[in-house]
Order: C-alpha cells, then sequence, then structure tokens
C-alpha cells in the first residue's frame, strides 16, 4: 500500500463512522452511504489539502459538501427524513445491558419517540444539535463543517434545542417531567 | 419571551466561555429563575439524547466499498504520477482518464470551489490552517494505539465493567498499575481493560464508553518525559496527567469538555 493511502487511512478512515452518522442526519434514508462514498474519495484526493490536526470536522464537512452538491444537482428541495423502520430498535440492540425487561421496554418506546422527534426537526436544527450532543464538538469545529458563523450556531442549538423539549412534552402530555 | 442572556447561559452550559464570564452567568443565574429552568433544560435535553438516540457503525458493505474505490484511486493516481514522470503515451493515456472521470483531475479543492462557493472553502481553509507547531512522536503513537484500538476485536483484552476484574488482570500483562473505577452514573461506562506498548513499555489501558464515544486511557510508568501537554491529533484530543509515579494519558474523540470530565473524575478517585 502507498504512503498517502495508509496515512489517509490512520487519519481520516477511523471517523468513517462519525461522518457515516452525520449523513444519516443530513440525508434521506438510503442516500447516506453515497453521500459518504462520495465523501472519502474527494477527501482522499483532496487529502494534501489537509494541513491540519482536525481530521474529523474536516471529513464532516466535506460530507456536508458532497450532500449539498447532491442536493443540487438533483434540484431537490431539503426535506426531513425519517428512521428507517427498524432503526430504533437496532440501536436498541446495540446498546442494550439492561437486565429488567420491562425498563427496557419502556427506554426502547423512549428511543423511538425520541429518533422521530429529532428526524422531525429542520435539517439545520437537526445537524447543529447532533454535533453539539452526539459528536461532541465545540462551537467553533461546528462552525466551521456547517459554513456557518458562531452566533448562527448558538442560535440554532438554542431553537433546535428548545424545540425538542416543547415536542417532547408535548409527546408525553400528563408526565411532562418524565425524559426531559 | 426569553431572558436576553440565554444565549450567554446556553454558551456557559457548553464550556464556551472563560472563567471571567463564566463566574458573571453564575451570578446572573442565582438572580433569573428563568435561566435556572432554562440550565436544567439543556442538561435533561443532552442526557436524553446522549442515552436515548440510536446511532449506527457504518455498515460493513460501505467500508468494503470504500476499501475498494481508495484502491482504485490510489492506482490511478500512482499510474498518473508516473505519467507526468513519463512518456508521451502514457501522458495521454492519463488525460483519457480525466476527461472520463469528470472532476477527478481537477482535485478536491477546484472541485469543491466550482461546486460549494468560495466563501465556505475560505472559511474552512482558515480554519484548518491552525495548526499545533509541535508534534511529540509520543503523542503520535498514543493517536496510533487509539485507532488502532477502534478496529474490529482489538479494543479489549479483558471484558468488564467490574472495576474488581479489570485491575487484577492488569497485573499479569502491564508494567503499572492505574486506577480503575466506573463511572456509569456521570456517563463514563467502563467497558473493560487492554495490554499495550507505549513509550517502550508495557502499558494499561483502561477502556470506556462515552456515549458514541470510546475513550482509551493509557497509563505507564513515568519517564519524566517534558512537554506531555494536552493537545489534539488528526481530531483526537490526549489529555496527559500524572499521578504518583504513573503517567496517564486519555485519548477520545470526545469534546475537551467531555475528555477532562473523565480526567477529573479519575484524578478525584485516588
Amino acid at each position: 500500500m502507498d504512503d498517502k493511502r495508509a496515512r489517509f487511512e490512520g487519519q481520516v478512515l477511523p471517523h468513517l463512522d462519525a461522518a457515516y452518522r452525520f449523513a444519516r442526519w443530513l440525508c434521506r434514508p438510503g442516500e447516506a452511504e453515497d453521500v459518504v462514498q462520495d465523501a472519502v474519495l474527494r477527501a482522499f484526493k483532496g487529502f494534501d489539502g489537509l494541513r491540519g490536526s482536525d481530521a474529523k470536522a474536516w471529513l464532516l464537512t466535506i460530507v456536508r459538501n458532497c450532500h449539498l452538491t447532491a442536493a443540487m444537482q438533483q434540484q431537490r428541495r431539503a426535506f426531513v427524513p425519517l428512521p428507517e423502520e427498524g432503526d430504533a430498535a437496532d440501536g436498541h440492540v446495540m446498546i442494550a445491558n439492561d437486565a429488567n425487561p420491562e425498563s427496557e421496554t419502556i427506554l426502547s418506546d423512549q428511543k423511538q419517540v425520541l429518533d422521530r422527534l429529532v428526524a422531525s426537526l429542520p435539517e439545520e436544527h437537526r445537524t447543529v444539535l447532533m454535533l453539539r450532543e452526539i459528536e461532541e464538538m465545540d462551537y467553533a469545529q461546528i462552525a466551521a463543517v456547517t459554513n456557518v458563523p458562531i452566533g448562527t450556531v448558538m442560535s440554532r442549538l438554542a431553537r433546535s434545542r428548545a424545540a425538542l423539549k416543547a415536542k417532547w412534552l408535548q409527546e408525553v402530555e400528563g408526565s411532562p417531567r418524565a425524559v426531559l | 419571551m426569553q431572558c436576553s442572556e440565554s444565549l450567554r447561559v446556553q454558551a456557559y452550559f457548553d464550556r464556551e466561555v472563560d472563567a471571567l464570564s463564566a463566574a458573571e452567568i453564575e451570578r446572573h443565574v442565582e438572580r433569573c429563575s428563568e435561566c435556572r429552568e432554562l440550565l436544567q433544560d439543556l442538561e435533561k435535553v443532552r442526557s436524553a439524547l446522549r442515552s436515548g438516540i440510536s446511532f449506527d457503525a457504518a455498515p460493513a458493505a460501505l467500508r468494503a466499498r470504500i476499501a475498494q474505490t481508495l484502491e482504485q484511486e490510489s492506482t490511478l493516481e500512482q499510474e498518473s504520477t508516473a505519467a507526468e514522470a513519463g512518456n508521451t503515451a502514457t501522458r495521454l493515456k492519463s488525460r483519457t482518464r480525466r476527461q472520463t472521470k469528470g472532476w477527478g483531475g481537477r482535485g478536491f479543492w477546484g472541485g469543491a470551489l466550482s461546486g460549494i462557493g468560495g466563501a465556505a472553502i475560505a472559511a474552512a481553509a482558515a480554519f484548518f490552517l491552525v495548526v499545533p507547531s509541535l508534534v511529540s512522536p509520543l503523542s503520535n503513537e498514543l493517536v496510533s494505539a487509539h485507532v488502532r484500538s477502534l478496529m474490529p476485536s482489538h479494543l479489549i483484552d479483558v471484558v468488564s465493567t467490574d472495576k474488581h476484574t479489570v485491575k487484577p488482570w492488569f497485573a499479569g500483562h502491564a508494567d503499572v498499575s492505574p486506577a480503575v473505577a466506573d463511572f456509569e452514573a456521570q456517563g463514563y461506562r467502563l467497558i473493560g481493560g487492554r495490554a499495550d506498548y507505549i513509550d517502550h513499555q508495557r502499558s494499561a489501558v483502561v477502556v470506556y464508553q462515552h456515549g458514541a464515544h470510546v475513550i482509551n486511557v493509557f497509563t505507564w510508568a513515568a519517564t519524566g518525559a517534558p512537554n506531555l501537554r494536552n493537545t489534539t491529533l488528526s481530531g483526537y484530543h490526549l489529555a496527559f496527567w500524572q499521578q504518583g509515579d504513573i503517567q496517564y494519558c486519555a485519548v477520545s474523540d470526545t469534546g475537551w469538555d467531555e475528555l477532562l470530565g473523565l480526567v477529573r473524575l479519575l484524578r478525584e478517585q485516588t
């Protein structure tokens, strides 16, 4: 294997899972894989341009650009993907280590509701929220990946957090303090 | 109507403010019940998302497709390099490839510029040009070990969420006996331990899971090596500290805040 490819596989490919998660939040179900594959190829071609240390934010930026390019090419309006059937259950199986079947069922229901609520947020709100809470990126990284000023990152974060809380309360009316 | 300080309170929650502003905001929150409630809500949304959202790893089929694409592309690039150095016949072949492959020849930045717009790229470039000037070989070694650990079946030698299983295991497999504890309640779940080789020693690695992220805590006998300062390399944060004669380094692609949270817990442990 040549040197460039070895360096690429060492520095960039470890972030493939994060790239895939990000694409899933950005794209229509079924499109994430193509976008990620396209992004990795572009990243490889432009790998010499990666001079900084933040390979993860760099790869995610490319994923977003690829998503936009694809969306533009297809002249498609932005819309909201819903989780594919069985997604929530899969995630549950991956993480499950709960001994109590009853609380497991409740947890599983909550996961499905949460997945659905997150999917119902506008794309630019959902991605900022997920980059902060799941990818644990700071404002500057999120601003770079989503290509908006930090002030916009802050207001989108605030709105998406408030919206998610409101949606959750609406969903579990009668037990407004259940989870959120 | 929201309190006009709500965005600053959020920034405080996300640890994006300096110590001076933090003190100011804390004083404000004491007086403002709305912002107190906001802080609680932020925490609830965060813990609900981190414990409740489902996320998948990249499917194996996608990994295979990517490996294949990279194989093809690096072969093409090598041919193309050979062509530039070589004779006209190969140069012609390379040009044909460029035409058939669309923007392949223009490279990433060219393609991205035409597709997305210069401002985006300029901003991204400015962001990524902030480079740490000096990278110690040890940091490289630690990041490589972390990345290696993420490959299938490399992560853990002893799978256990019980510190009384993990800690004794190290006795026969590493040169140090590090602090091991489970911080599940704080969001850092102990998932096991591993023996590794760091700084020419048998290192004990304690592995934690934090949401979607794996945190490797490497430990080895301190050799008094200077310049072990917290750093970021290839998107991974490295937090160093020393306790007694043991050198610790926590490595992960979590946020700094989240990584230092575990460091704090571990330091309080002993």
